[in-house]
């Protein structure tokens, strides 16, 4: 029968496939990069035009400049084996190190790179997600002109010779422009008559960097050290979420939160106070969290900042103002005052310049730089340029407008940005997707992705990342920095040096030789040595010097911190997508699907209230209102969140894209950034004095969880610093421990090994990253916005929220929740045709072949983890020669009517059982890891083997702490739940698990 | 207190009006041997537009997979269990009245018997379509779930009470069938031997296996008859029993109960009269038998339903109280979510309907009014519907972990299939009425010949 073809393995098949293709094309890849071969003359004469037509599957597609394997020693591929490439994640709004793993040529998953200084081998969910915007047929594939294709040569004669005869030009790029881009920006403006460069971007940090510039003299950024802080206040920064360098952040912000049962004594963890409009990732991990509009933070700093230096008369008068408890207030001055040199305080990028000035000044009054506050003289990304100058440049007219990667058609602030456009003569866009923005422009050139380019990046003194490509361009493309490149050498007069560059990666080269200074004395075999230990281990990253915390001028903070937002009345923030950021990845299935961390919404966006504001407003869930600010209005579902501080209105980034690409056209939301204000407002992200009003009907808004009580259920414990100090198994009063009672001897797993999972829910912040390292390793689908409304997401592990508490400002409960593999799997014992089993060493076994689908085991799941494919979801994507290629080619790609769910990466446990037999040794402790862990920021994972009593697994099963979700129900889980300790101020310990649950 | 009454309570009069053996022939086999009339095209032109519709969705199910139904994580199951369970509950009043029944001797069965039985049999075939069409693989699940000799080297799970389903119902479909084919042999051969066209003939020749009635085939039938009967008794027991255990043996709230097995042969029993009243009603009008159907009997099956509803109301009750009782806080929400959470309509329907209106049975008028008494049976019909609703769906959508928990909206195409398979059993019964004797007339000859003997001997 027909409906049986999806049953073959497929990627097995797949693999073959390729695998034979490779194979003739093995060896060619060692070219020195210097001499031109006659084959590659050919090649470059050729074109990546007939790049296409090679076909995509057929063979090994090496990028045409040697990459560098992280293997140590002589670089050789096994058929089916991976090689791990380090690079950097450039495409984003922080550059992470990447380590790309590749089979047979083919990028298949995203690792952080263990050897970054940044992330330390972690990721967050967009990054994982880049495999799959790599191979999405949705991409733009060749350069056109007038919507008609082009070759890249004519395309180029076509941009040279404008620029040539052009009296003015604009190139517009993105912020994130590593320093060697930087550089060549410089130079390409420099060949251009009147030639302008602006940045533009919705999410950055401006004012906050504006304000530091201001008062402290220079360019730069106060790095927060949250591992070195005892109490932390987060003035509406989502430092867990989207502000800043989130995966250092988490890592750091975790390292101040562990305990350990040997000490439990003397346990001291960092205490987390947050204030915040929205609701967020931070907030949800906060201690004490206050529910406060963005216009009062400046005020509360400045209250805070008297109250530190000893007048704290304001203190109460400003929480009786706000609707805030000054007991809380008053707690957190105390605390703030007796934690100088140890306490933190960061405020939100999108909070205007006066409340980072009075936040500088807390600081200071705190001891806070140089402690818990380090400089970074480096500034990961450009300013942005004032949208009303770039407006003024195109209305003055503009002969050649060039817009590298950034989309202003879609999201210029509080203006259509087309009529802007079609005032330049020429207009140039380059873009990975053709999007609203190449849509409009004359010649739309495809970039390449970010795994196809070369690029480096410079977020921190020190670190210097390297992005090397690890597959050649799948389509017609070219990265962006390349046609400036080639642009640049054109109008470069005869004898510069621009000329001599053959190629970006050849300058990004030399560039990277001139700036590793000591290398670039010692001649060219130390340069070359320089350059390929870079490729290696992706970047340069030594301990820079401290540099000085420059000092804070007082009157100029003090001045500043006066400017308020004017207005009042109901406030809007905007936020950055969890997952689509600014949009840019509004074409990536996995980010579309992935559930919000605070609301877990998918594929929409809403405006978020609270309880209050939307009983004032008249209006309950899904239905729509039209929000308004200045002349523009838009039209959106309510969500009612409860935390959102009141007559708050938040609004995400993201959504209500048009073009460039079928994913992004079924997702829901609205464009917001027609309300957005303009970048030389005193907070861009911020609009105050909105109306809002109900709009015509309403719609759902789908979420993947729509039930945030625990019913007083013991699924999540938790206890309070002073409950665990006294006693480290708090837990165990908490626990509901079943009688086991059973009529058949227990399997003994004591030969060989107990695969087990433990969880610290103390570590885990709920931001999502290991759902999409799961998608990504096991072959997950997307099943699309209808289906996740009907219940039939497919993700292997999701983080469960549960609130507690106040209704309006509740305490948040995260637990990441996947397969617990119980050694009496409810799930096993009911399934007719043996499709589920149980291991030897502990798993639980889902056989899809056998598998008839009769939901009975997921029905009987009492996690509800077990996932059904009630639609052929991979159809497309198998069938497609682009997206089939981002198959794990070692995890079965399920069809129709088959169950699925977490297997605990058993391909990764195979091979690492099969990696130690061939080397005859025992499997190391940690030498295994799921995808999951792997990702996971703040390392909460731990995954490994009970019966080596050494391992960590063991010792985090026989922590104190440990606790199992319905072990009552005696199905015996692999999976351990280390109970989240919180640290509230003593004098507010507010209630805990305990008695919540009686 | 006439004499008549104390006849009629001591043996309700089966007959009504001067039936004779050959009216009675005659009555039976008329539907069979004259062209279909008007009433019976128009019926099964509405039951097999109905069964076409049935068709469709099950092809568009196979084809397009599960995704066209409303089913979900959590809610695993929909409206296919519920039907399956519904249309094997509706079979059972058929082995009870032909098996149980027989073997206590209650002689007013005969009346209904053939009837029920063909309802059995029609709607075990109908519940088989449910389970198969569920599953996600049903081109792989149609014979993965048979213990037959294979090389895959795998066996069926003998835990599973999907697996103990396979033997229960197949088993109590075999034996239905047999057990309904040999009580028709005597009369398959009466058609035979009245056939008029030889093509006729020969058909129920054929079916008929050769019937000769000599004695020793009726010493044979007999044995055989009262062999089934025995074998079909205990089925009656547990084939719902079994179809409970698919709940029962479960860890979700609301199914774990050690109730089922009593409370789902009660409610299918409850349910398979009410079914057998509300066919029959229509059959004996529409094939004009009320003087062999008679009053007596639907009141005697009225009060076996209002028996049976004051048992699954109690089971209601029970369940309720051992939640509370138990202490369990996860069954204690399920049974207050039951009554109280999304799907309290549901459950308020079911107790109304299966509670509630039977008891209006104990009326000796409403039993034996064909007015007052159809509203009822048709709402217990509708009553027993929901009560597997209420049990698939209510403990499904919200279980353990709140986090899972979601909201089970039926699809156009759930709603076909429970349509369409209504129009499957009508068309069968309707082709049933019209080639086959609607009524055992061997037996019922055996009873009007005793009843004209007692009435020569008592005058």
């Amino acid at each position: 029968m027909n409906l049986e073809s999806v049953e073959k393995n497929h990627s097995r098949e797949m693999m073959l496939r390729l695998k034979a293709a490779a194979l003739p094309s093995h060896g060619e890849n060692p070219t020195p990069p210097d001499e031109m071969t006659r084959r590659d003359a050919i090649r470059v004469l050729m074109g990546a035009s007939s790049a296409l037509a090679l076909g995509l599957s057929g063979c090994e597609r090496k990028p045409k400049r040697q990459i560098i394997s992280r293997v140590a020693g002589p670089e050789y591929q096994t058929p089916g084996k991976a090689l791990y490439y380090s690079s950097t994640w450039t495409e984003g709004p922080y550059p992470y190190g990447l380590m790309i793993k590749t089979v047979d040529g083919r990028p298949i998953k995203i690792e952080g790179n263990p050897d970054h200084a940044i992330n330390r081998g972690t990721t967050s969910a967009p990054m994982q997600a880049a495999v799959l915007s790599l191979y999405d047929p949705d991409r733009s594939r060749a350069p056109s002109h007038n919507g008609r294709t082009t070759p890249w040569d004519g395309a180029d004669r076509l941009v040279i010779e404008a620029l040539r005869s052009a009296s003015s030009v604009v190139l517009m790029t993105r912020s994130n422009l590593g320093p060697t881009e930087r550089e060549l920006v410089l130079k390409f403006i420099s060949s251009t008559r009147n030639g302008r460069h602006f940045v533009h971007e919705v999410v950055h940090d401006g004012p906050r960097l504006a304000s530091w510039e201001k008062i402290y003299g220079k360019k730069g950024e106060a790095l927060p050290r949250f591992d070195r802080a005892a109490v932390i206040l987060s003035l509406d920064s989502d430092f867990l979420g989207t502000d800043g360098a989130v995966l250092e952040n988490i890592r750091l912000f975790t390292d101040g939160r562990q305990v350990s049962d040997a000490d439990h004594r003397r346990a001291e963890i960092s205490r987390l106070y947050v204030a915040d409009g929205a609701m967020t990732v931070t907030g949800s991990n906060a201690d004490h969290r206050i529910r406060l509009k963005p216009s009062a933070m400046g005020r509360l700093a400045r209250v805070l900042l008297r109250a530190v230096e000893g007048d704290a008369k304001e203190v109460n008068a400003f929480a009786s103002e706000a609707g805030v408890s000054s007991a809380l207030l008053s707690a957190i001055t105390e605390d703030l005052r007796s934690h100088r040199g140890n306490a933190l305080v960061v405020a939100g990028p999108h909070l205007p310049e006066g409340v980072h000035a009075a936040v500088a000044m807390l600081n200071d009054a705190l001891q806070a730089p140089g402690k818990t506050l380090d400089w970074n003289p480096v500034l990961p990304n450009l300013s942005v340029s004032d949208p009303a100058d770039v407006e003024a440049a195109f209305e003055r007219g503009v002969d050649v407008a060039i817009l590298l990667d950034t989309n202003p058609v879609y999201d210029w602030p509080g203006k259509d940005f087309t009529p802007l456009l079609s005032k330049a003569r020429l207009t140039v866009g380059h873009s990975l997707y053709l999007d609203e923005t190449l849509a409009a422009c004359e010649l739309a050139l495809p970039s390449s992705h970010n795994l196809e380019s070369w690029n480096d990046a410079e977020p921190r003194g020190g670190v210097m990342s390297i992005c090397q490509p690890v597959i050649a361009p799948l389509f017609d493309t070219r990265q962006s920095a390349e046609s400036l490149l080639v642009w640049t050498k054109a109008l470069s007069a005869e004898g510069d040096a621009m000329r001599n560059f053959e190629d970006w990666h050849n300058y990004l080269q030399r560039r990277w030789g001139e700036r590793m200074a000591g290398a670039a004395d010692g001649g060219e075999a130390e340069r070359r040595q320089s350059w390929e230990d870079a490729l290696r281990t992706g970047g340069s990253f030594v301990t820079a010097p401290p540099v000085p915390f420059p000092k804070l001028d007082r009157a100029a903070a003090e001045a500043m911190s006066q400017a308020e937002p004017q207005g009042s009345g109901l406030e809007a923030v905007f936020l950055p997508h969890h997952a689509l950021h600014d949009g840019r990845f509004a074409n990536n299935g996995w980010l579309q699907e992935l559930p919000d961390p605070v609301s877990k919404v998918v594929w929409d966006n809403a405006a978020s209230v609270s309880m209050q504001t939307a009983q004032r407003l008249g209006v309950a869930e899904g239905d729509r209102v039209a929000i308004r600010v200045g002349e523009h209005s838009v039209e959106l579902p309510v969500l009612v969140q409860p935390g959102m501080a009141d007559d708050v209105v938040a609004l995400t980034l993201g959504h209500g894209r048009t073009a460039g690409g079928r994913t992004l056209e079924q997702a829901g939301g609205a464009n917001v950034s027609r309300i957005l204000g303009r970048s030389s407002q005193i907070a861009p992200r911020l609009a105050i004095g909105l109306q809002v009003t109900k709009g015509r009907g309403s719609q759902q808004v789908v979420r993947t969880q729509t039930e945030f009580s625990m019913h007083g259920r013991p699924i999540v414990l938790d206890g309070n610093l002073s409950e665990y100090r006294e006693d480290a198994g708090f837990v165990e009063h908490k626990r509901h421990r079943p009688e086991p009672v059973t009529m058949f001897p227990p399997y003994d797993y004591s030969k060989g090994h107990k695969w087990a999972m433990a969880i610290d829910l103390g570590s885990c912040v709920g931001c999502n990253a290991c759902v999409t390292a799961c998608q990504a390793e096991n072959n997950i689908p997307i099943v699309g916005r209808k289906q996740c409304a009907n219940g039939r997401e497919m993700h292997w592990i999701r983080i469960d929220r549960y609130l507690d508490g106040d209704t309006e400002n509740p305490l948040v409960h995260q637990q990441p929740m996947l397969c617990q593999h119980c050694d009496n799997a409810p799930c096993e014992s009911v399934c007719p045709v043996n499709a589920t089993t149980h291991s030897p060493e502990g798993l639980n076994e889902m056989v899809y072949n056998r598998c008839v689908g009769t939901r009975y085991c997921s029905n009987n799941c009492p996690y509800k983890v077990r996932r059904f494919n009630f639609s052929r979801y991979h159809e497309v994507q198998m069938h497609d020669p682009v997206q089939e290629l981002v198959f794990n080619p070692q995890v079965t790609v399920r069809g129709i009517g088959v169950m699925e769910k977490c297997t605990f990466c058993i391909q990764r446990i195979n091979e690492g059982k099969f990696l130690a037999k061939n080397q005859g040794k025992a499997v190391e402790d940690g030498g295994i890891r799921t995808a999951c862990q792997q990702a996971c920021p703040a390392q909460a994972i731990t995954f490994g083997d009970l019966n080596d009593a050494k391992s960590k697994i063991a010792k985090m099963h026989a922590a104190k702490r440990a606790f199992f979700v319905l072990e009552e129900y005696n199905v015996k889980p692999n999976v351990a739940y280390l109970a989240r300790v919180r640290n509230p101020h003593p004098a507010l310990a507010g209630p805990t698990t305990e008695s919540r649950h009686g | 207190m006439s004499v008549d009454t104390i006849a009629s309570l001591a043996a309700p009069s089966l007959f009504v009006g001067d039936v004779t053996l050959r009216t009675l022939d005659d009555d039976i086999y008329r539907p069979m041997e004259s062209f279909p009339t008007m009433r019976w095209w128009m019926a099964i032109a509405v039951t097999g537009t109905m069964a076409a519709i049935f068709m469709v969705c099950a092809a568009i199910t196979v084809v397009r997979g599960l995704g066209t139904w409303g089913i979900n994580i959590p809610v695993g199951w929909g409206f296919a269990i519920v039907n399956f369970v519904f249309w094997i509950g509706i079979g059972h009043a058929g082995t009870l009245i032909s098996a149980i029944l027989f073997l206590f001797r209650q002689r007013w069965r005969t009346g209904i018997a053939r009837f029920a039985e063909a309802m059995t049999v029609f709607a075990v075939i109908v519940a088989l379509q449910f389970p198969l069409l569920h599953t996600g693989r049903p081109w792989l699940a149609m014979f993965w779930l048979v213990p037959y000799p294979n090389g895959q080297g795998i066996y069926q799970n003998f835990r599973s009470p999907l697996e103990w389903d396979v033997f229960a119902v197949s088993t109590y479909g075999l034996v239905s069938v047999m057990f309904w084919f040999t009580g028709l042999l005597p009369d398959l051969a009466t058609a035979r031997d009245r056939a008029v066209h030889p093509f006729r003939k020969l058909v129920y020749g054929v079916l008929s296996l050769g019937w000769k009635g000599s004695n020793r085939a009726w010493s044979h039938y007999e044995k055989a008859y009262l062999l089934f009967a025995g074998l079909s008794t205990p089925l009656v027991l547990s084939v719902h029993s079994i179809v409970s255990f698919d709940f029962a043996v479960s860890v979700v709230p609301g199914w774990h109960t050690t109730i089922f097995p009593p409370y789902f042969v009660a409610g299918a029993i409850f349910s398979g009269f009410a079914m057998v009243a509300t066919l029959i009603i229509i059959l004996r009008r529409m094939f004009r038998l009320k003087h062999l159907i008679t009053d007596n009997h639907l009141e005697l099956m009225n009060k076996i339903i209002v028996a049976t509803s004051l048992m699954v109301g109690y089971a209601y009750a029970i369940e309720v109280f051992i939640a509370w009782y138990g202490g369990v806080a996860y069954e204690r929400f399920a049974f207050m979510n039951r009554a109280f959470g999304p799907y309290a309509w549901a459950y308020w329907i079911m107790v109304t309907c299966n509670v509630f209106v039977p008891q209006l049975l104990w009326f000796k008028k409403v039993r034996r009014t064909v007015l007052l008494m159809y509203p009822v049976v048709i709402l217990v019909n509708v009553g027993m519907w929901f009560e597997r609703f209420v049990i698939v769906v209510t403990s499904l959508h919200r279980d353990f972990l709140p986090s899972s928990w979601g909201y089970y909206t039926p699809t156009i195409i759930d709603v076909g299939l429970l349509v369409g398979s209504f129009g499957v059993f009508l068309t069968l019964m309707l082709l049933f009425c019209r080639f086959l004797p609607t009524m055992a007339v061997a037996e019922l000859k055996v009873i009007l010949s005793e009843k004209q003997h007692d009435v020569a001997r008592h005058g």
